[in-house]
């Protein structure tokens, strides 16, 4: 049984990884042997050694990007839990702010971007607005849900050993909502970095999303590459971080019973 | 009933009435109730599956308020009125039927929930909690998490949780249901010597008429729902009380009282449930 689980686990890793390898291999092969030219699709050993030499370029670029990101998403993570917390706890904020929080989805966030910058200028404010913005949502919701999902028996529990509303909220809605929380945070930190892009496309003179749209003209498209590159690392950094949270912040919800049971289904 | 006892009644309950909407129409559930439980006595109430059992306890702790009628408790150290539901709230130790541990609480911290409730710090309802610890059967468990728990474990960490509240008057909707015959018990054995050390008034639900009878002073037989009391049997069996005492005769002439109109009620289901489909 042990041994069957080492086997399915290293298989879970084995096989994204060799159709990754295999992806990688076909084009470098591909691009050698039609003959691309490196303007149009660089070849993947192309681009790794641009990785090597405009490290300090693409480093450079990376921090600004990723303050960008940090800045925006942890005030996104903030708002989005207070709001949530409020909307969860009164039924006044529930019935007037909650409504436009869902509506304000609708709105095209990417398209008031330019907007942005007759606002607040050029600098890293407009960008890390957006990236707040485009995060803001799934957080808030998602909390809020987690906030209402308690079960009903529990807070009759908690009344009759004497609990306030306040402490059935601290005591068991907070709780109840961590893991909706945390599905909330894994698709804003996904996003995360899509808005950052996005905000140095409308206008920026610095970060990856920059990088990009100067190199791209200049037919740099290794360069694009690069850049692309380090923005997925970003992007899966950032994730396996919020997963990293997501078990030292509930380890109770990762417990063998539930993961067996699940590999069962 | 007589109402000159010498003894102080804890919890007196007149003619409770209870309805509920069940299955899209007004049904009663609880059809009168009486019931009263004196300082120190140990009362069980039996009855068939859906009858109301843990409605009433729900309305004695306050969580449930009745369409009609009165319950009282009495206790010396509390000024809020009885009468109202809200009053009755975390005025008696409630251990409900299903465990309800907090996932995210290791076992000693769901222990001290009620403590922290009430603002007891947190090491000192800890300490206060790991002396119980091992008169619980938790002993080394303590920082385990619920899920790590067997079924009658968790029981008795709920258990602990509603005894640590030190109330005098505690509720029990059948704590050892989901207990294999031989963990009950033991779990009923350990339930009589904790009782008998610690001058307790205790109100036990239970479908199980040889812990009814076991345990109590008194046992209560409710109808099929709507819920009334059809038998007041009193148990006077010596005490302490051990296991063997299921097999003397005079505890088969009590279990035979008790199950007489059991049989009966059951017949009863049976024939209305052929004649028309459902109990009314
Ligand atoms: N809050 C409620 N709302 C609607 N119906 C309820 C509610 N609580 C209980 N009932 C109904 O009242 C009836 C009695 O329920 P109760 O839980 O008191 O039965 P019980 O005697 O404890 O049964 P069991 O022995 O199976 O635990 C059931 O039909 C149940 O569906
Ligand atoms: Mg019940």
């Amino acid at each position: 049984m042990r041994f069957l689980n080492k086997i399915t686990g290293l298989l879970t890793w084995l096989l994204p990884v060799s159709i990754l390898f295999g992806v990688v291999a076909a084009w470098e092969l591909w691009v050698r042997l039609a003959d691309v030219p490196q303007w149009q699709l660089p070849a993947p050993s192309e681009i790794a050694k641009e990785l090597g030499s405009s490290s300090d370029l693409l480093w450079d670029h990376t921090l600004v990007t990723l303050k960008e990101i940090v800045v925006g998403f942890l005030a996104a993570l903030f708002a989005g839990l207070v709001l949530a917390g409020g909307i969860a706890y009164s039924r006044v904020l529930e019935r007037s702010v909650y409504p436009i929080v869902i509506a304000s989805q609708t709105v095209p966030i990417i398209a008031i971007a330019p907007l942005l910058l007759i606002w607040v200028g050029y600098g890293l404010t407009p960008k890390i607005i957006i990236v707040a913005l485009i995060c803001f949502y799934p957080i808030a919701v998602n909390t809020v849900d987690g906030l209402k999902a308690t079960d009903p028996d529990m807070v009759n529990m908690l009344r009759t050993l004497g609990a306030s509303r306040w402490q059935v909220f601290t005591k068991l809605q907070i709780p109840t909502a961590l893991p909706f929380m945390f599905s909330g945070i894994k698709i804003g930190v996904s996003v995360s970095v899509i808005a950052a892009v996005i905000g140095e496309w409308v206008g920026a003179s610095e970060g990856l999303g920059y990088l990009i749209t100067y190199s791209q003209p200049l037919f740099l498209t290794a360069r694009v590459f690069a850049a692309i590159f380090v923005l997925s690392v970003m992007g899966i950094s950032l994730f396996m971080l919020a997963v990293i949270a997501e078990h030292l912040m509930m380890p109770w919800h990762f417990n063998e019973k539930r993961s067996n049971s699940m590999r069962q289904l | 009933m007589s109402t000159d006892t010498p003894v102080q009644p804890k919890i007196r309950i007149d003619s409770v009435h209870k309805s509920y909407v069940i299955d899209g129409r007004q049904q009663e559930v609880l059809a009168g109730v009486d019931l009263t439980v004196n300082e120190g006595e140990f009362v069980s109430i039996i009855g068939p599956s859906g009858c109301g059992k843990s409605t009433l306890l729900n309305i004695i702790a306050g969580l449930d308020q009745p369409d009609s009628g009165n319950i009282e408790l009495s206790s010396e150290n509390s000024d809020k009125h009885s009468g109202t539901a809200s009053g009755r709230l975390g005025r008696t130790g409630y251990m409900q039927q299903k465990d309800l541990l907090l996932p995210w609480r290791s076992v000693l911290d769901n222990t001290i929930l009620g403590l922290e409730l009430r603002g007891v710090p947190r090491k000192q309802a800890r300490e206060q909690a790991m002396e119980f610890t091992e008169a619980f059967g938790l002993q080394g468990f303590e920082h385990h998490y619920p899920y790590a728990l067997s079924g009658g474990m968790r029981q008795r960490a709920a258990f602990l949780r509603t005894m640590l509240m030190g109330q005098d008057v505690v509720l029990l909707d059948e704590p050892f249901g989901a207990l294999d015959a031989l963990t009950r018990v033991q779990m009923q054995e350990w339930l009589l010597q904790l009782w008998e050390s610690m001058n307790k008034t205790i109100v036990l639900i239970t479908h199980d008429v040889d812990e009814a009878l076991l345990l109590s002073d008194r046992v209560y037989l409710l109808t099929a729902r709507p819920g009334r009391v059809t038998l007041v049997l009193d148990v006077d069996l010596p005490r302490p009380r051990h296991y063997d005492l299921v097999t003397s005769p005079e505890f088969g002439v009590l279990k035979a009282r008790l199950m007489e109109p059991l049989r009966s009620q059951i017949q009863s289901i049976q024939s209305a449930g052929r004649s028309t489909g459902q109990t009314a």
